[in-house]
């Protein structure tokens, strides 16, 4: 089990938003054309699709790198994600020129902090949880 | 191939391979108990309370869910 640490920390590191991502698109999918939603969500679905997982992986393959040996907590560093990956999401919005109802500008004060905590949170107890199961933690 | 010939062969053979250790060096099953044994994992008081506050603003502000979801 020695073998190739990265690989295993970035196939750690996918599988929970992987897993989240199929209920997710599920929800989506029946929201947008059983009940005729009319939000493109299929416009901007590809930020969640491709960029979200593979950050995951590298996140989780650059705290193995970097921080794992140093003991520096796992949840921590996974809540910082989305500090990235809230800029992320809206300049794809942005650029595909899709429209942000008015109301996510309101909440993002509020929604900024409880992203945060759920990204520890997860980070913490089931990437945790992986990476010890992959001998890697 | 004679009866010495082979002989020869086997003993060469079993000299290039080197002796399985088909033995346990230690006994396993302790460490499997104690790994039965612990406890499943804890969370801290801080950690409940910082899930009970974001459960707390999703519930004030739903509308925040689709916009979590879509940085997931």
């Amino acid at each position: 089990m020695n073998k190739h640490p990265f690989v295993r920390a970035y196939l750690a590191g996918i599988a929970i938003p992987t897993v989240v991502l199929l209920l997710v698109m599920t929800g989506y999918t029946i929201i947008r054309y059983v009940y005729d939603i009319p939000v493109p969500i299929e416009k901007v679905i590809v930020f969640p699709m491709a960029a979200v997982p593979n950050a995951w992986g590298l996140w989780n393959v650059l705290y193995l790198a970097f921080l794992a040996r140093r003991h520096f907590s796992l949840g921590l560093f996974g809540g910082a994600l989305p500090l990235l990956l809230a800029p992320g999401g809206y300049m794809v919005t942005r650029l595909l020129g899709f429209a942000v109802p008015h109301e996510v500008y309101h909440i993002a004060p509020f929604a900024l902090p409880v992203g945060l905590i759920v990204y520890y949170l997860v980070w913490k107890y089931f990437v945790g949880f992986l990476n010890a199961e992959l001998g890697i933690a | 191939m004679s009866e010495r010939e082979m002989e020869e062969l086997k003993k060469l053979l079993k000299e290039s391979m080197p002796a399985m250790d088909a033995e346990l060096r230690r006994d396993l099953w302790p460490a499997m108990q104690q790994r039965l044994a612990e406890p499943a994992i804890r969370m801290p008081w801080w950690d409940w309370a910082l899930l009970a506050a974001a459960a707390v603003v999703t519930l004030l502000f739903p509308t925040m869910i689709p916009a979590l979801l879509y940085h997931l």
